[in-house]
């Protein structure tokens, strides 16, 4: 019995990297689901609403948190550079403007608690109940 | 003079703006040094010894969300090869009619190539410049009104564009005006690849300074037919371009053709493409592409005049002036993209012309930095 227990804390350990670091979060009372290629789009400015027909807010962390690397990177499959130079074709044109950044998880958390249209993302452990999780990357 | 006023009052809905409204500055700037590698090989204005002034440039752009769905968008321009005296490149204001529609008016970029919108934002793509055997129409910009819209059509993304305006200044051949400029550019696309297709039409009056003592003579001669079909007096100018670009894991391609024309007049039916691949290798992104443009003098337009043209000398001038719209060249860019910070790309590109009829090469080697901020 313990040889299993082992054997599984050594698999968790070892697929640590791999599994469930960033939460996507939205209001408690959102019931939305999303998917990836959803997220995709709210964050890339090709869309402004929730599958349920709702608006939606994408926020995002600021540059240099790993959370936000890894959002960009594993959901939106971009690197900074690639985004900035895409946020850069909508700014200059008056098409859109990128998400509002927040500096940590905290003020993440605090502005998703605050605003039922609000979706962004927190490493996955620092989820409380405050927030509700939609899908973890 | 039009300009000024529109620039003024939308200055002044900026400036009485800023306490209430929802303000955004962004701006962007190129740097850029080159030269020529020889001194009979002039190309994109460089010469043999270095320019930093050329293709530098700095933006500043102020959008006002002034509430309800309005908002205002300037964008003030210095450009090196101006001497850096800020204009504004363009500045409308825009009301959402609905989430995916959006109205603007003012003065607005045309849409034409792929590119149009964001050409001068060098940060936004890998080249040094944009193709400019493609992007070389002579002007950007209009000044009227358009409609943006998108939708998703299916698994596709749709950004449909209707524009209708007019233009007043200067576009190559003399003052010209382009009158009930109309058309639309649509591209349909999905997560990494994108078509795209344009069409403009206008209707063309150039006062060809350099032309106006050979029409004015023929004229004279009693040979206002064939004026007619030289000058541009209020004819049809039309455009067509199509465009597709991939952006998959670490390939960028990207490739454009248009065909310009305007009938009625000496000017040579243009037929212009670019192929462009660069290849991401995390912060270098090399690249190489491919620029061909093809200008076909109207040798129709003196045929049937010939034998009715008074002297040779004449008839020489006619023949010479209508031919000498003829090109055809091909140009070949080899660079590199290099994203050493995360507001600033560094590039280096070299550019090699080849003029197939007299036969003369000409290139330019350019390095710079491009930034947003």
């Amino acid at each position: 019995m313990s040889y299993v227990k082992a054997m599984l804390a050594a698999l968790l350990l070892l697929s640590g990297s791999l599994v469930a670091e960033i939460a996507i979060i939205v209001h408690p009372g959102n019931n939305a689901s999303v998917d990836q290629s959803e997220l995709n789009r709210l964050f890339l400015g090709r869309g402004n609403s929730f599958s349920d027909g709702s608006r939606a807010t994408p926020l995002n962390l600021a540059e240099g948190v790993p959370a936000r690397e890894h959002f960009d990177t594993q959901v939106l499959n971009r690197s900074s550079a690639q985004l900035k130079a895409y946020w850069s074709r909508l700014v200059f044109t008056g098409k859109g403007t990128p998400p509002a950044e927040h500096p940590n998880a905290a003020a993440m958390k605090a502005a998703v608690a605050a605003d039922p249209s609000a979706i962004g993302y927190i490493s996955a452990s620092d989820v409380d109940d405050s927030i509700k999780v939609v899908a973890t990357f | 003079m039009k300009k000024s006023i529109l620039a003024i009052s939308l200055m002044s809905v900026l400036c009485s703006g800023v306490a209430s409204a929802n303000l955004h500055i962004n701006g962007f700037a190129s740097i850029k040094g080159g030269m020529s590698t020889g001194s009979d090989k002039s190309l994109y204005g460089y010469t043999n010894e270095w320019d930093f002034k050329n293709e530098s440039l700095f933006a500043i752009q102020v959008r006002s969300d002034l509430g309800d769905r309005l908002s205002v968008t300037a964008q003030l321009m210095g450009r090196g090869s101006n001497d850096f005296d800020a204009r504004f490149e363009w500045a409308f204001l825009s009301y959402e009619l609905t989430d995916n529609m959006t109205f603007n008016a003012g003065r607005l970029r045309t849409p034409f190539y792929i590119y149009s919108e964001f050409m001068d934002v060098g940060y936004a793509y890998e080249w040094s410049r944009v193709p400019r055997s493609v992007y070389g129409l002579g002007f950007d910009n209009i000044e009227g009104v358009s409609l943006y819209r998108t939708d998703q059509l299916g698994q596709f993304d749709s950004t449909l564009q209707l524009v209708y305006g007019s233009f007043d200044g200067e576009a190559g051949f003399g003052p010209t005006q382009l009158q009930n400029l109309a058309g639309l550019s649509w591209q349909l696309g999905q997560d990494w690849y994108s078509f795209r297709a344009a069409y403009f039409s206008a209707k063309v009056t150039i006062d060809t300074l350099a032309l106006n003592p050979l029409l004015d003579g023929l004229a004279g001669a009693g040979l206002g037919a064939l004026v007619r079909e030289m000058n541009f007096d209020d004819d049809k100018g039309t455009f067509f371009g199509l465009g597709l670009t991939v952006d998959r894991e670490n390939l960028i391609a990207v490739a454009e053709y248009n065909k310009v024309d305007v009938s009625g007049s000496l000017f040579a039916k243009r037929t212009n493409y670019f192929v462009s691949v660069g290849y991401r290798i995390n912060e270098y992104t090399p690249f190489i592409s491919y620029e061909s443009v093809d200008r076909k003098a109207k040798s129709d337009i003196y045929q049937p005049f010939l034998p009715v043209l008074p002297s040779p000398g004449l008839r020489e001038l006619v023949v010479g002036t209508i031919e000498s719209q003829a090109a055809k060249t091909n140009t070949v860019n080899l660079g590199l993209r290099y994203d050493f910070h995360p507001s600033a790309a560094f590039k280096a590109q070299y550019s090699s012309e080849k003029n197939k009829i007299s036969d003369q090469r000409n290139d330019a080697l350019v390095v710079g930095v491009d930034i947003v901020f």
